[in-house]
């Protein structure tokens, strides 16, 4: 899977990034602290859009997986795909077991361009479920193509593709239509 | 386009480094003062700390270079141990041979919150992680337990 490096990555340098997850793997705890502070901003902006209201607690939960789990990262220049699925998939976990209410039938999805989604990302992704937000984070945070973004989620790309384009149509209907009548 | 991004405070994030760390323990409690009071006091290593961290007697920092610190520590009974020290705003990580702290602050109503990290690097801590944090989370409450006394007792300013 293709290696984004999120902006700002305090870990960009490879030898440095080697340095400090091998010391994280071996129980290092300044080290675990470097790797905490390099990979908090992208947890929280792969679980925010995600988990919504519940955000602080996927992250958490989120960072918790990867840390638990750093000795079981063989290469360090796959650290961040392999944060991006934890986060993702810990993201859609915390948001399912909410109490908050989740649509019955999903709405689709906007086109990236779509000006429904400038106007109030908020609202959108409320109105949409945890899966639904996780394959538009994917393709809008992250830049994730479908084959990618349906690895990161378990699922065929084919299912991606298909739920995005029937998605856009009948979100923009619903939205367009919703704010004629405001 | 403005996504929404989580928010992590610095004890959030003390709790998972206590969940990386086999062998720590994690107490918290909240400090009825607000952050800008209580944090400066907390990070004050040399002089604030000390006064509130109950069995250290001394830390003196040897060598910095913005937020890391070398520090050299001695406790009650006269032991002395070199430090490796992270400290920035509400967060900070110390780390001897032996033994590993972690603190940090957060604001929250009616105060502020902290969390206190203690527990031991062990070769094989990993196999009884669970058994060494469980003897260590009476200590660690103890400590934040006096902390937590010293604080609400310390003098004012009129």
């Amino acid at each position: 899977m293709t290696q984004r490096w999120p902006d700002g990555d305090t870990l960009s340098d490879p030898a440095t990034r080697d340095r400090v997850v091998r010391a994280a793997q071996a129980g290092d705890a300044i080290a675990l602290s470097d790797l905490l502070d390099a990979i908090t901003p992208y947890v929280r902006r792969l679980c925010g859009p995600i988990a919504l209201a519940d955000a602080a607690d996927a992250a958490q939960e989120a960072l918790i997986v990867v840390m638990r789990r750093i000795g079981s990262l063989r290469e360090p220049a796959a650290l961040y795909g392999w944060v991006r699925v934890i986060a993702v998939r810990e993201a859609v976990r915390v948001a399912r077991g909410s109490s908050r209410a989740v649509p019955a039938e999903l709405p689709e999805l906007p086109a990236p361009d779509d000006p429904a989604l400038a106007a109030d990302v908020a609202d959108v992704l409320d109105r949409l479920s945890p899966e639904h937000r996780a394959v538009l984070v994917l393709r809008d945070v992250d830049g994730l193509d479908e084959t990618e973004a349906g690895a990161v989620l378990g699922v065929p790309a084919g299912t991606v593709r298909s739920r995005l384009f029937r998605a856009r149509r009948t979100f923009r209907r619903a939205w367009l239509g919703e704010r004629s009548t405001r | 386009m403005n996504w929404p991004i989580g928010e992590l405070d610095e004890v959030r994030r003390l709790r998972v480094l206590h969940a990386a760390l086999p062998g720590t323990t994690l107490a918290e409690t909240v400090l009825p003062d607000p952050y800008d009071t209580v944090w400066p006091v907390l990070s004050d290593l040399e002089h604030g700390f000390c006064a509130y961290a109950p069995g250290i007697t001394a830390i003196r920092v040897t060598d910095r270079d913005g937020d890391r610190m070398r520090a050299d520590i001695r406790d009650r009974i006269g032991l002395r141990a070199a430090f490796d020290v992270v400290l920035r705003d509400g967060w900070c990580v110390m780390q001897s041979r032996l033994v590993v702290f972690g603190m940090a602050a957060t604001p929250v109503d009616g105060g502020t919150r902290i969390g206190y990290l203690i527990g031991l690097r062990l070769p094989g801590i990993h196999r009884y992680g669970r058994l060494a944090s469980a003897l260590a989370r009476p200590f660690a409450r103890g400590v934040l337990g006096v902390a937590r006394r010293r604080w609400l007792s310390r003098p004012r300013d009129a």
